[in-house]
Formats: C-alpha cells, structure tokens, sequence
C-alpha cells in the first residue's frame, strides 16, 4: 500500500502523544496514590468509593457518639458512686444510733451528721455534666431536678437520653433521677411493715421476707392487713374491714416469725395486748425521705424504746432498698459502658474493612502501576526511534 | 516528413509538466486534503505516409488528482464520528472533573449528619446547634456551587452551539462558493480543476467534523450539502444558514434551527462536534442537572419531613430547615390561551429525573416525558383533585387554548435554589413533641407512639388522656366513645398515636407536652437516621445514595466517551490511511518520478541536440 509521507508522520506523532498521555495518566496515579482520580476512570468504582467513604465516617461518627456517652456515664457512674458512699455513711451511722447505748444527746449528734449527709446527697442527686446540664434531670437538663423546699422534689422528667452507637444500636447514656431517687420501693420491695405509734408492748417487726410468692391463692396479694396481738403470745390477722382472716401463736424465743399469705416476718420482744403492726403493699418512697424519716426519728426525744426501734427498722429496710437502687443503677451503667466498649470494638473492625475494601476499589497498585510505567516508557522511546529513523530515511537524501 | 525537432520539442515540453506537477505534489506534501496530481500522457497522431505511419511526439492528455469518491465519502463520515467523540471526551471530562473535585457531596451530607449526631449528643448545647447549622450551609453551598458548575457548563455548551453554527454557516458559504468557480471552471475547460476540488472537498471534511452531514454529487460538478432530516446546507452555489434560536418552553435556552424555515433541528442532529453538544446538553448534562436536583429535593423532603416531627427549644413544632423549590412549569411560547399550571411534588418517592410535557388538545390534558411516551394522569386537574403523575401533582388553570402546552422539570432548579430556612439554632427541633406515659395498672400489651400529623392545630400540645372502655373502643378527655381498630393510629388535636400491642379494658395512656425538655434528643436521633433513609425511588434510594447515582452516571458517560473516542480515532485513522493511500503524496516516489522526468527531458533535448547536429551536417554537405 502506498503510503503518505505527511500522513504516516502525522500517525507517529500521534502514537507518541497517546503513549505521552497514558504517562501522564500513569504519573496522576502514582502521585495521588489512586486509581480512580475522576469517575469516568470507573463509574461504577467511584460510587462505590463514595458509598464506602459515608459508612467509614459514618462508623467514625459512631465512635465519636461513644467517646461522648461513655463519658456521660463516666460522671453519671462517679455521681452514683459518691451517692452509694454517702448512703453507706448514712447506714453505718443508723446501724450505731440504733444501738441501745445512745442517749438523746448522742443520737442527736448522729441526725446532725446526716443532715450533713443529705444536703451531700442533695448535691449528688443534683450534679451537672460537663455542659452544665442536670445529670439526673431526664430531659429537662436545664432545671435543678431536685428543688429542697418542705422536702425534696422531683422536678425533672423520666426521659432517657440515647445514643446511636452503631447502627440500629441506642444506647441510653443517663438515667432520670425519678428512677434513681425517687421511686424507690419501700418495706422489702414487695411489702411493707409499720408499727401502730399507739403500740405500748416492746414488740419489734424486724427483717421481713416473702415466701413462695407465685403459690396462688395462699401467695401474698398485695392487699392491706394488720397484725393484731391479742396477747403477748398470740395474733391475728385481720383484713382492712376488720375480719379476722387467721390467727396464731407467737414466740419471741423461737425466731417470733409470723407468716401469712406469703408474707413473713420476724418479730421480737413482747407485745401488749392490741398492739398492732400495719402491713401493705409496698409503695415508693424517695431517698430524702427515707433521710428524713430517719433524721425525725433520731431526733425524737426520749428515744430508744420500741417505737424507736420499729421506726429505724422501717426506715432501714427503706434505706437498704435505695442503696440497692444506686447498686442496680450503677450496674446498669456499668452494662453500657461494656457495650459501648464492645460496639466500639465492632466499629474499630467494620473501619478496617471498609478503609480495605475503599483502599481495593480506588487506590492504586503500585507494582502494577510501576511495572506499567516501565512498559509505557519503553513503548515510547520506541515510537521515538522509528519515527527518526523512518525520516531519516528519504530517496530525496541520495539525490545530490 | 516528421519534423524530428517538434517531436524532440512535444517530449520536452511534456516532461516539463511532468516535473511541474512532480514539484506542485512536493509542495503540497503537507497541505491538508491535497489529492496527489498524476499526468498522464497520449502519443500524438502519426503521419500517414504510403504505406506507414512516422511518430510525430507526444502530448500531455491530462493533469489529474489520485482521488476515489467513496474513501473520500468514509473519510467524511468517521470526521463526523471522530468531531464527535473528541467533543464529547472533552464536555463529558469538564462535568467529571466538577465532580471529582474538592465540591463533594458526599463529604458535606457526612459533615452535616455529623453534625446532627453531635447535636444529639449535647442538645442543650448552644456550640453543637451553631456547628450543625454552619455544616447545613455548607450543604447548602455544596448543592449550589455543584448546580452552579453545572449551570455554567451549560451556559459554555451553549456558547459553542452559538460558534459551532457560525463556523458552520462560513463553511457552507465557501462550499457554495467554490461550486460557483469549480462550475464555471468546468463549463470553459470541460474538465474541473484539481486544487478546487480538494479544498472543496477539505470544506466538506471540516464541515463533517462539525456537525454529521450527507453530500449528494451533481451533475455539473457541484455537490448538495444536507444535514439532519434533510435541512440543506448548500445546493448549488446557494447557502443555507443555521441559526440559534430560544427553546419554546424556555427562553433563556437555545436550539439550532434553519435560519429560514425556523425548524427546530437540535434533536435531529448528530455527528460531529454540534452533535456532541446536542447530545451533551441533552443526554449527561440535564440528566445530572435533574439528578441533582432530585438529590437536593430528596434532602430537603425527608429532614424537613422528620424535622417537623420535634419541638424546638421554645416548645414549637420544628419549622421548615431547608428550603428548596418545587417543580418549574414554562408554557409554551405558542401557546394561545391564558391557562395555567401549577405544579408541585406530591410524592417523593415516585418523582423521576425527567421532564414532562402538559397539553391540551381543547378538551382533553395529556403528559408526555421527554422521550414522547404518554404518561396516565389521574384525577381532574382541579385543585381538590389535581392531576397525579409521576410524583407530580398538577393543578390547571385558566382557560388553555387547544394545542397549548406547558413544561413541568420537576427537581431542575431544587439544587440552585437549595438553602437552610432556620438561622436560630434555637429552633433546630431536637426534642419529641409529647410524653406519653401508659397508666401502672394498663393490663393490655399496648405500647403508644405518637407523631404529629398537623402541626398546625392549635390545640396540638393540650395535654390528652386516652382511656380504652375495651379492646377495641375508646374515649379522649371524657368525651364520646370511639371505635378502635388495632392497626388504625388515633388522631386527636393534630397528633396521631399509633399502638403496638393491644389494649384491654381499663387501660388508659396520657399524653402531655414535653415541656422543658431541653436535654431531649429523641428527634435528633431520629434526624441523624435521615442520612440512610430510603427516600427516592419509591424510598429504596438515600440522599447519598442518589449522589452516587449522579456521580456513576456522569462517570458512565465520560467513560463510554472515552472509549467512543478510541473506537474513533481508530476509525478515522483506518479511514485516513485509505484515502491517503490513493491521493496522499509519498515523497520516495516523488524523488522516482522526479528522476524519470529529469532524464526524459535530458533525453528530449538530447533529440533536439541530435536534430540540430543532423541539420548542420546536411548544411555543411550543402556548402561542400
């Protein structure tokens, strides 16, 4: 085939220029350390390369969520913590001023310390985050959830704040002070004991239990009863109206345990004759109370009889319910935190895969890349030297 | 006798054109559509005598160029496609390059949710509301600066349609012309000189690369140009312009139609670089400008749409958070009547990336998209039940006159128009609208949420208590009994509680205002989930989700161009190479036909030497 002098150099021109440009491609993704510098360099990969940087900073985002809870729960748990010291001092001191060797004055100087101790508590219930927010105040952060006028109440909500700790992972991050302070059940949590103040015996309802709860019909129902004592060795049971509903004897020497419906308490010293203790369903009772209870009780002049003791034996049960409250709150936060730790684990792994696999779909393989880089540089110089020799060569250059 | 001296002289003189033609094919060795000149030679007609004929020389017959009409036709037709393709490569790299760039998306929605996130975190924090609503606008400005860009884009193709038609205007101009000079060259010489008909024919290749062209080949040697469906470009020594003129349905966009008979040819053109903007601007570039703008729609319709579902700081209902515009509708510039039509997005989830055409035919609306297929429209058109199509809902107006029509782009102008609503960070709606709290003693399983379903009832935050009187009927505040079927939400006072679970007898569920509520972040949570939320295509597709889609679909059509230009170039080199091969000049064999020549001139005067020397012994014999 005949051939176009100006045409087959414009065609080695050109052939130049395309290697010259595959070079410059070549150079762009060995300098950025990509594949894919523009979308058309591979449609499909470019989406995908989007797709995987969102669920990267998205899992990112994640991680920050949980830096941000665990640091929530970090001041929510230390406030527990603080709490839980303050209520152990309050029973340590209960435990002393239940002692029959106080006087008055004594148990007066106990109810002064824990005066001290509630407006701790007060302080402890009322703590701010790092924010200024009220950490017990549910979702109404910015008031003082526990107003001390006349008693102390609650004036936050019961909303939980949660996080998103991973997709379709919530995590709450706070737990309202109703739930913490304020609902706590009374008695042994499933019912509670109160002596008549009218009581004139030395009888005392000590440490109270349910039995077999679920043995329908003879299980405890939640009603309201009394324990009358008809005499200093015997009972009854009688319902609100009055009906007696059993009767038995009671023996201080055996234990003094009286069960009904379930329900069983240990009683000592001896009654007189009507004497009665109260006994119903337990109800909540917030920690202040309870502190106040206790305060009023110490206080009471001429201390230390029955009525005393009955009262602190109330106010204890109540007490240790509300530190098992802290305790149980505390696990729980303890349990998110375990959470987040391990959802932050899952999202350290999923960053990995995803970094590996966007690293897959855009960055460049250098040992491809280099050799490639050999090859196009070669293929160029080639193209160089024909295209000198091939003009080099002309039946013109012999005609002298 | 024959003369010796004039057949020595018919020799010369026919080597002389030969090394004439020799050297006009050197110098032409680099002009562009030069056909290569050959000479071709007779011998003259001898002298009779008795009995035989003497020689009496030679004659130059013609001077013709190397030339073959159909690898000049394929060589046309791969200009075409290579003007083409290299437009193409180079519109479709621009648009790519937009997106590849530092404007990302993706980077600015990840920024935003973030920041949405952050904000969950600390709702009550002034800093974590100021950092979320500076990360909306900058999402904000992402969708305007990318719609800018391609805004911009659009207003360069549209440049170069304007210079492409001129460009191409001129060139039919000089094809008529040099049909005028090769027509009347051809009447006087009878033949049609070589030279013009290349540079006609290096017209016809230009003009080829610029937009797809069909030449038909007369009879006086002139050629007919026509592009399209049959617009004439030339006949004969007559030009016939191109023009540009506004789209019906907008003004500020401009078609390419015949300058005199006002057709509009832009969607009948192809090949060659007006092609390839044609093509562009209607086949990557408004896809990408609708895709975008669905994504900037999608974005605002499904955060407005959760956003409303919270209270801001003041205990409001959460206002709108970004503003984006609907549906533009254009009538017809032709249009006869004084209709109307407004459009807006009824459902999100079934909204295209295409544009549609409303019209009326005097009795009756009907909508195409913009490939031509019939859309069904259902309802009436009126405002209490307008026509639903597409996602689209259409309200007509006025009095249209038949054959009216009107264009609906649903989402083309929501990305340049996209902007945050809220500048008090106050009124970013973190907080759920309502506590509802189940009673201690419900005995049913019923678990309450509630949403609002109108945020606009006045009575919306009064508080409510439900009581169920049974399993399937209830009463609010003490009112009328009302009938309840599990599934069915209970709407009152502009919220709608739905029930999971079942309720029984007794059960009562109150509702309040969550008043004060200013650590709640329930609705930025459900604010954050927007990011992955299904929104478009019947809610399968997210906000990012529809970027990559834009960004993939712009990547396919700079790829496929890419390859479109290889395959071309392949083509037209292919092309090249044949038709060189025939009209090319190839220098060697120059330098060869330079030599012959050389020397059948040197033997030529070598014949007039001889006849001289003859002659002058024939006198000297004479003078004796």
């Amino acid at each position: 085939m005949r051939v176009s002098t100006s045409w087959a150099q414009q065609q080695s021109v050109g052939s130049m220029m395309d290697r010259q440009s595959d070079l410059s491609d070549l150079n762009t993704q060995l300098s950025t350390g990509k594949r894919i510098n523009q979308p058309s360099d591979d449609p499909v990969g470019a989406a995908r390369a989007l797709d995987l940087s969102h669920l990267t900073s998205d899992t990112a985002q994640y991680q920050r969520n949980i830096t941000s809870a665990n640091a929530r729960l970090g001041l929510e748990d230390q406030s527990l913590s603080n709490t839980s010291d303050v209520l152990g001092r309050v029973r340590t001191l209960l435990l002393q001023a239940a002692n029959g060797s106080q006087t008055d004055e004594t148990r007066g100087d106990v109810a002064a310390e824990m005066v001290q101790l509630r407006q701790q508590l007060l302080g402890q219930a009322n703590s701010k985050d790092g924010q200024g927010d009220y950490i017990f105040a549910g979702n109404r952060t910015g008031t003082e959830p526990f107003a001390s006028q006349n008693g102390v109440s609650y004036v936050g909500d019961a909303g939980q704040r949660m996080v998103a700790a991973g997709s379709g992972l919530q995590v709450a991050t706070g737990d309202p002070g109703s739930a913490v302070f304020v609902d706590i059940p009374t008695g042994n949590g499933t019912f509670a004991i109160s002596a008549d103040p009218a009581n004139t015996g030395t009888a005392v309802a000590g440490a109270s239990s349910v039995s077999n709860p679920h043995a329908s019909p003879s299980a405890w129902d939640g009603g309201s009863y009394s324990i009358v004592f008809t005499a200093a060795n015997a009972y009854e049971v009688r319902d609100s109206g009055g009906a007696v509903l059993d009767s038995g004897s009671y023996d201080a020497s055996n234990g003094g345990s009286i069960t009904f419906r379930g329900a069983q308490v240990a009683f000592s010293g001896t009654p007189a004759v009507g004497d009665k203790f109260a006994l119903g369903a337990s109800t909540k009772q917030d920690v202040f109370t309870t502190l106040d209870n206790i305060i009023n009780t110490l206080r009471a002049p001429n201390g230390g009889g029955a009525a005393m003791q009955n009262n602190i034996n109330t106010q204890f049960a109540n007490l240790d319910q509300a530190i098992d409250n802290i305790t149980r709150t505390r696990g729980m936060v303890g349990a998110r935190m375990n959470a987040l730790d391990q959802q932050s684990g899952l999202n350290d792994d999923l960053t990995l895969q995803y970094k590996g696999a966007l690293s897959d779909v855009q960055d460049v393989n250098y040992y491809d890349a280099i050799s490639q880089l050999g090859a196009q540089t070669t293929a160029l110089q080639a193209a160089q030297q024909t295209f000198t020799k091939i003009q080099g060569s002309k039946l013109f250059d012999y005609l002298r | 006798m024959a003369d010796m001296l004039s057949t020595g002289v018919s020799g010369l003189l026919a080597s002389q054109i030969g090394l004439s033609t020799v050297s006009h094919n050197v110098a032409n060795v680099n002009t562009d559509g030069y056909s290569r000149q050959v000479v071709s030679f007779g011998a003259r007609l001898p002298e009779g005598q008795s009995g035989y004929y003497v020689g009496t020389g030679v004659n130059t017959v013609a001077v013709q160029r190397a030339y073959s009409q159909f690898l000049n036709s394929s060589l046309w037709s791969a200009s075409s496609g290579q003007g083409r393709a290299t437009t193409m490569v180079s519109l479709t790299g621009q648009i790519n390059n937009q997106l590849s760039g530092s404007t990302n998306l993706q980077t600015s929605l990840d920024s935003f949710y973030g920041a949405v996130q952050d904000m969950a975190n600390a709702p009550s924090d002034a800093a974590s509301r100021q950092v979320l609503l500076a990360r909306a606008n900058g999402l904000a400005t992402t969708f305007r600066a990318l719609s800018g860009q391609f805004s911009a884009l659009s207003g360069q193709v549209q440049q170069q349609i304007g210079d492409t038609v001129d460009s191409i205007n001129s060139d039919s101009q000089s094809i008529a012309k040099l049909n005028g000079l090769i027509r009347s060259s051809s009447a006087t010489d009878g033949t049609p000189p070589a030279d013009l008909l290349d540079q006609r024919d290096a017209l016809v290749k230009k003009l080829a690369g610029e937009v797809g062209v069909s030449v038909v080949p007369q009879n006086d040697n002139t050629i007919s140009v026509f592009v399209g469906n049959g617009q004439a470009l030339v006949t004969g020594t007559e030009a016939h312009a191109l023009a540009t003129a506004p789209n019906i349905y907008d003004a500020t966009r401009q078609e390419v139609v015949g300058a005199a008979s006002g057709n509009v040819l832009s969607g009948r053109i192809g090949g060659g670089t007006l092609g390839a903007l044609l093509d562009f601007r209607g086949n990557v570039l408004d896809p990408a400008q609708a895709q975008l703008g669905r994504t900037a729609q999608a974005m605002a319709s499904a955060f407005n749409a959760q956003h409303a579902q919270g209270v801001d700081l003041q205990g409001n209902v959460g206002g709108t958070f970004f503003n984006v515009a609907g549906p533009t509708v254009q009538g017809a510039a032709t249009n006869t009547g004084s209709g109307t039509v407004d459009a807006s997005i009824s459902d999100i989830g079934a909204l295209t990336g295409k544009d549609y055409v409303l019209s009326y035919d005097g009795s009756s609306w009907s909508m195409r998209d913009t490939n031509g297929s019939t859309v069904p429209l259902s309802g009436t058109g009126t405002s209490a039940d307008p026509f639903k199509a597409a996602g689209l809902s259409l309200v007509v107006g006025g009095s249209a006159g038949a054959g009216d029509s009107f264009r609906v782009q649903p989402s083309r102008n929501a990305a340049d128009s996209f902007s945050v609503a809220i500048t008090d960070p106050d009124k970013i709606a973190a907080a759920a609208p309502f506590t509802v709290t189940a009673a201690t003693a419900n005995t049913g399983t019923a678990s309450p949420s509630v949403s609002i379903s109108d945020g606009s009832n006045a009575n919306l935050f009064n508080a409510s208590s439900i009581v169920f009187s049974s399993p399937t009927s209830y009463s609010i505040d003490g009112g009328a009994a009302q009938t309840y079927t599990p599934g069915q939400p209970i709407v009152h006072n502009g919220w709608s509680m739905q029930l999971s679970g079942a309720p029984q007898a007794g059960d009562s569920f109150s509702l309040q205002a969550n008043s004060n509520a200013q650590g709640d972040n329930s609705n930025a949570l459900m604010l954050g989930k927007v990011a992955n939320l299904g929104v478009l295509d019947g809610g399968v597709t997210s906000t990012g989700r529809a970027y990559s889609q834009l960004v993939s679909q712009v990547g396919s059509a700079g790829s496929l161009a890419k390859d479109d230009l290889t395959t071309q170039t392949a083509v037209y080199s292919q092309a090249m190479s044949s038709q060189q091969s025939v009209s090319g000049v190839n220098l060697d064999e120059e330098a060869a036909n330079l030599l012959r020549y050389q020397q059948a001139y040197q033997a030529s005067a070598q014949v007039i030497s001889t006849a001289n020397s003859i002659f002058g012994a024939l006198l000297s014999a004479v003078r004796g």
